[in-house]
């Protein structure tokens, strides 16, 4: 079954416990050099009096045609058959940072001293084995969900609130 | 039962036959090139020959045996020498065969050009696995203690940083007045130049190189450098030598439009040995990348087995790491505008724009925003959706660095807070 990942914004509230949660699992240390997954953020625009706040919690987004596999020359990247999530095996990894360019949510990440790529799995291994990815569980207010694609398609049909999606930046 | 040849078995031929095998399970696929390898990436020699990468991490796609079973090809080991507009080829062994489709997939090779002469055997060209496997075999039967590197470009630094690794003193000449001339705007060049002087390298531009012998190198001006090994890196030439007689329109490159097909009908071509849309200037030019290629074989294909694929076009782009640095440009360098600059301690980011349309990129040391800028250069240009950033786009630049202001300056809306 393939999945997309959804973010209702208007549940968001940017605390961040899915960025943490992702680190959790996936042993990620800032302090050692590494790039965490998911970032979450408010976006503030409009007058200062009668501001605009966009609350997003960003991290891969298991684009259907995935650039950054297209992208790559070792061949790193691919798609897991079962889930669609992009997903990787840095073991040939040169740190040409190709994937870097072609992704338009700037997530492919590199350890500095290792100079590998590592991104957002999906938490693939979790949802096999039929649990939530990390991020997901955590959220405290429901606003990140992951759900079939089919699921997706009626959600889009049916429900008019702010969703995110791999389409976020069309 | 249809029969389609492959001329060309890299990326862009590979993902030719993949897409055609996709979109059409029946038909015959009858694939040429003489290399008896799977598709190898060019990309990686220079990491090959410098033992970062095993030999079979090269072949990104896997076996030859694997990839013809998989996709049902027949593959014929031997040089296609001609194509004529009636789709017959003729190869090697004088087989002729007529087709109902070719994709033309060359490829390119490195440029040696006829005015320079080169004798002896210390000379290397770096586009081929036998070019990587040569300059390997050289380095470790030789002492080399010089190097000159000719072609101040993205070959030419990944091949410097080779040999720098190995201890060999290395000299980049170019006939151009900086570095990356192509991608890089002079003061970028420049900046780039003194990092590597600090590492060791030394330069020399505005150098015509005459000839190449036992010695180094001889210059137009009369000088000469002397060098233990000399590796020629001033650019490709599309292989085109086979369709001089199809009848396919060539400039630099075989002509093709957002099908990528050709101006002989059922001739399709792909790759390095193909120019495609350049969405700046609307002009054909040929875009030689790896990502370019892939995309564009893989349309090839599907038109081939009568789908409607596009290939709308690409924008010059290009991000190389070397020595620690990553070096980003996006965008046409020449194309005129109003000159822009962030610079803090760990980056800096140039950028021309005209109006508010940005018109070209350079970054150093950044590659976490080069996807955004990218994507948004290509928005710009292929139109429909809004050219400004959304709110995770402005946010994801501003967690990478850049700051509120230059952000709304590149793709800012009027309601942007700055
Ligand atoms: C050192 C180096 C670094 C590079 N760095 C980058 C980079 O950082 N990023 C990037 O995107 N790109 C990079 N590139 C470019 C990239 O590798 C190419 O754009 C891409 O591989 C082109 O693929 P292709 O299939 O068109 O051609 P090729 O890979 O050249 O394949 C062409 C094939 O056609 C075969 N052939 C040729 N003539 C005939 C004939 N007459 N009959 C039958 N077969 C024939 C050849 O044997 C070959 O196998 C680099 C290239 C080099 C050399
Ligand atoms: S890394 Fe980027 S390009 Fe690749 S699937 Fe994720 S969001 Fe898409
Ligand atoms: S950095 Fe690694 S994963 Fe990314 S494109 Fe290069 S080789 Fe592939
Ligand atoms: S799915 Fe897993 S790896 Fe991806 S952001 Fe969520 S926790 Fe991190």
């Amino acid at each position: 079954m393939k999945y997309v990942f959804v973010l209702d914004e208007s549940k968001c509230v940017a605390c961040s416990a899915c960025a943490v949660a992702c680190m959790d699992q996936n042993d990620i240390d800032p302090l050692a050099g590494d790039i965490p997954f998911r970032a979450a953020f408010v976006d503030e625009q409009g007058p200062v009096e009668d501001p605009k706040f966009t609350f997003l919690s960003i991290a891969c987004m298991h684009c259907e045609n995935a650039p950054c596999m297209i992208a790559c020359p070792t061949g790193c990247l691919k798609k897991d058959p079962e889930t669609g999530f992009t997903v990787f095996d840095n073991t040939n990894c040169i740190g040409c940072h190709s994937c870097a360019m072609a992704c338009p949510f700037a997530q492919p990440c590199f350890n500095d001293n290792s100079g590998k790529m590592t991104k957002c799995d999906g938490c693939v291994e979790r949802v096999k084995r039929g649990m939530q990815p990390a991020c997901v569980k955590v959220c405290p207010f429901g606003a990140l969900s992951l759900v079939s694609e089919s699921e997706y398609q009626e959600l889009m049909r049916t429900d008019a609130r702010k969703k995110i999606s791999y389409k976020i930046l069309d | 039962m249809r029969k389609f040849a492959i001329i060309g078995f890299g990326c862009a031929g590979y993902n030719g036959a993949k897409s055609l095998r996709e979109h059409a399970p029946n038909v015959v696929i009858d694939v040429f090139d003489p290399s008896r390898r799977s598709p190898f990436n060019p990309m990686l020699s220079t990491y090959h020959a410098a033992g970062k990468l095993p030999y079979d991490a090269v072949f990104p796609f896997g076996s030859l045996e694997e990839i013809c079973r998989a996709l049902d090809l027949n593959y014929f080991s031997e040089n296609v020498l001609e194509v004529t507009a009636d789709r017959t080829i003729r190869t090697e062994s004088d087989l002729y065969r007529n087709y109902d489709g070719i994709l033309l997939a060359t490829g390119a090779d490195a440029m040696v050009p006829g005015s320079l002469r080169c004798s002896g055997n210390r000379w290397f060209t770096m586009r081929t696995l036998d070019d990587a496997l040569a300059l390997r075999q050289h380095l470790d039967t030789n002492q080399v203690r010089s190097a000159a590197v000719v072609g101040g470009s993205m070959v030419g630094i990944k091949v410097a940083e080779l040999l720098h690794s190995e201890g060999v003193n290395v000299t980049i000449v170019d006939a151009a007045s900086h570095l990356f001339p192509l991608a890089a705007y002079e003061s970028t060049a420049r900046f780039i130049q003194r990092q590597l002087e600090n590492k060791g390298l030394g330069f020399r531009f505005d150098a015509k190189v005459t000839a190449i012998d036992e010695d180094g190198i001889a210059f137009a001006d009369g000088s000469a450098l002397q060098a233990d090994l000399v590796c020629l890196c001033i650019g490709t030439r599309a292989g085109t030598r086979s369709f001089r007689n199809s009848s396919v329109q060539i400039g630099h490159a075989v002509v093709v439009n957002s099908h990528m097909e050709t101006s002989v009908p059922g001739i399709y071509a792909a790759g390095d040995c193909c120019e495609g849309i350049n969405l700046q200037t609307g002009k054909t030019a040929v875009i030689g990348l790896w990502a370019n290629a892939a995309m564009q074989g893989a349309c090839a294909g599907a038109n081939m087995a009568g789908d409607h694929a596009d290939c709308p076009g690409n924008i010059l782009h290009n991000i190389t790491r070397f020595f620690d640095m990553d070096f980003i440009s996006l965008g046409d360098i020449t194309l005129p505008g109003c000159k822009h600059l962030f610079d803090c301690p760990e980056f800096f980011v140039s950028l021309v724009m005209d109006g508010n349309t940005l018109q070209s990129v350079n970054v150093v040391g950044n590659y976490r925003v080069s996807g955004i800028l990218k994507h948004h250069l290509v928005k710009q240009l292929t139109g429909g959706a809004s050219t400004t950033f959304t709110p995770a786009q402005r946010g994801l630049l501003e967690r990478n660095g850049l700051p509120r202001e230059f952000i709304q300056l590149i793709g800012g809306s009027p309601n942007d807070r700055a």
